[in-house]
């Protein structure tokens, strides 16, 4: 029994440090794994382009969270780092990622859960808006969520 | 006389000034809180619980994250083939750590101990006596009710059931229900141990979003007859057991959920008869043929069977949930094949 109660805590500890597996890269690993043809599912760079661009746009429209992302300032860069990031995470290996890291970025904006939840939801409205299928929508949501660790930090 | 009142309902005036309290910490707005994403804070199943239809899941009920607080009421109405079930109440999540839920449940029994009550009735009364012995089926002629009230609580213990997609701890939480059977006397003619008692469980609740699927395993430490509905235990005593259960759903849609669920039962009153004063009533076969209803005894033997259900949940807004499933809950007591469909609506604050 304590072998067992051994076992199981050293499993948890281990998949808990091996959690964070995405880098300053963006690359994340879920499980089970994003189809390998995300980004075609996305509509390829362009497709992901126009999804970043509608996401800004349902961002900029919500009351709960605009004026977070308009301290950041220049959305359009942001507009641009969002689109490398998100070609990393449904797997367009070639592009590299200019941002910072997330955490870096987002230390210091104290962000809370209900305000991260706010974008998702923004985020699915977005993938309406450019006729994305909910199961291709869910793949970038599955890409997406472990940032939640680096971004929430309130 | 009014002093009388005041300690008659302690209870209930502990639990009004808790509300008043709620509502005025809601109206600061500090406290209140809907950041989860639409559908992700669950249903309410029969025991009142955040969950799926029949199991407890380890989701907070409500739409509060760790900002706040948030809760519904809810109402579950299923009509099967012999049975009405009503099942309303409320829920609250605090935190996105803690759930309390109260929900009563009344189920009515149609013509299913119609027989037996009138058989009883026409030999002696619903509370008369049959050669000597005082009975009391808690049958009444026609449309016997069972009551039921429910308490529940619940604790997240650990893992995050929707972000973590990169590993695969799932959420879990634990949680109890303190089940309360107001039909004692019917309870004791089917001949159930208990009518009050608690149940346990773990749940483990896991979102896959790359194959939209939400994955839930509940293991359920508990003596009950039917969810408590007739009562817990049996003439072997009330000894608890872990039964598993498990809901499957697919998300259709962010607004639409369609799934599956198992509920394992358990046979604490599997081939038992019906008992009237101390004696089964197969028994009383020879009185039965008299009236003329040699059939019945031969049907009045109790089985229960697993429960399972195929269910469409459609969450138009945060403040409305509509869950429309069909049941399969086999046998009930006497009567077989109760199956039937099953609605619930989830109002969230």
């Amino acid at each position: 029994m304590k072998q067992l109660f051994r076992t199981i805590a050293i499993t948890f500890m281990l998949s808990v440090a091996a959690s964070p597996s995405f880098s300053q890269t963006g690359k994340t690993e879920t499980y089970p794994p994003i189809d390998s043809d995300a980004l075609e599912q996305f509509g390829g760079p362009e497709g992901v382009r126009n999804w970043v661009e509608s996401l800004f746009y349902y961002i900029m429209l919500d009351n709960r969270i605009n004026h977070v992302f308009r301290e950041f300032g220049n959305i359009e860069r942001q507009i641009y780092l969002n689109t490398q990031l998100l070609q990393l995470v449904l797997g367009g290996n070639e592009v590299e990622y200019q941002g910072a890291s997330m955490a870096a970025a987002h230390a210091d904006l104290g962000i809370t859960l209900t305000q991260f939840n706010a974008v998702v939801e923004a985020a699915y409205n977005a993938c309406e808006r450019i006729q994305l299928t909910y199961e291709a929508c869910n793949l970038m949501i599955a890409g997406l969520a472990p940032y939640k660790h680096a971004i929430v930090t309130r | 006389m009014e002093e009388a009142k005041r300690n008659k309902f302690p209870l209930s005036k502990g639990a009004a000034l808790f509300v008043a309290m709620l509502a005025s910490s809601i109206s600061h707005g500090d406290l209140f809180d809907s950041g989860k994403v639409l559908a992700t804070g669950g249903v309410s199943m029969i025991d009142g619980a955040g969950g799926g239809g029949i199991t407890p899941w380890a989701t907070i009920t409500g739409y509060a994250t760790k900002e706040g607080i948030n809760g519904d009421l809810h109402y579950t109405y299923a009509p099967l083939a012999n049975y009405t079930l009503h099942s309303v109440g409320a829920a609250v999540g605090f935190w996105d750590r803690f759930e309390l839920s109260y929900t009563s449940s009344s189920l009515t029994t149609g013509s299913t101990f119609d027989t037996v009550g009138l058989v009883t009735d026409t030999l002696g009364g619903a509370t008369g006596s049959l050669a000597g012995t005082p009975i009391n089926t808690g049958i009444e002629p026609f449309n016997t009710t069972i009551d039921m009230e429910v308490i529940g609580a619940k604790v997240r213990v650990f893992g995050e059931a929707i972000y973590d997609s990169d590993n695969l701890i799932p959420q879990v939480a634990i949680g109890a229900f303190y089940k309360n059977n107001k039909n004692e006397d019917l309870l004791k003619t089917l001949k159930a141990d208990k009518a009050k008692d608690w149940e346990a469980y773990i749940s483990a609740t896991k979102i896959f979003f790359p194959i939209n699927t939400l994955i839930n395993v509940t293991a359920r430490y508990t003596a009950a007859n039917q969810t408590g509905l007739v009562g817990f235990g049996g003439p072997g005593g009330s000894d608890k057991e872990i039964r598993p259960e498990v809901s499957i759903a697919y998300l259709l849609r962010k607004d639409t959920v369609i799934g599956m669920e198992w509920a394992k039962h358990g046979d604490n009153l599997e081939g038992e008869s019906v008992e009237v004063a101390g004696l089964d009533l197969t028994s009383l076969q020879p009185t039965l043929e008299t009236l003329g209803l040699s059939a019945v005894a031969g049907t009045l033997t109790q089985h229960e069977s697993d429960w399972y259900d195929i269910f469409v949940a459609f969450f138009p807004n945060k403040n409305l949930s509509i869950t429309m499933a069909y049941a399969m809950l086999g046998n009930i007591t006497i009567t077989p094949d109760q199956h039937g469909f099953y609605m619930s609506l989830q109002a969230s604050f």
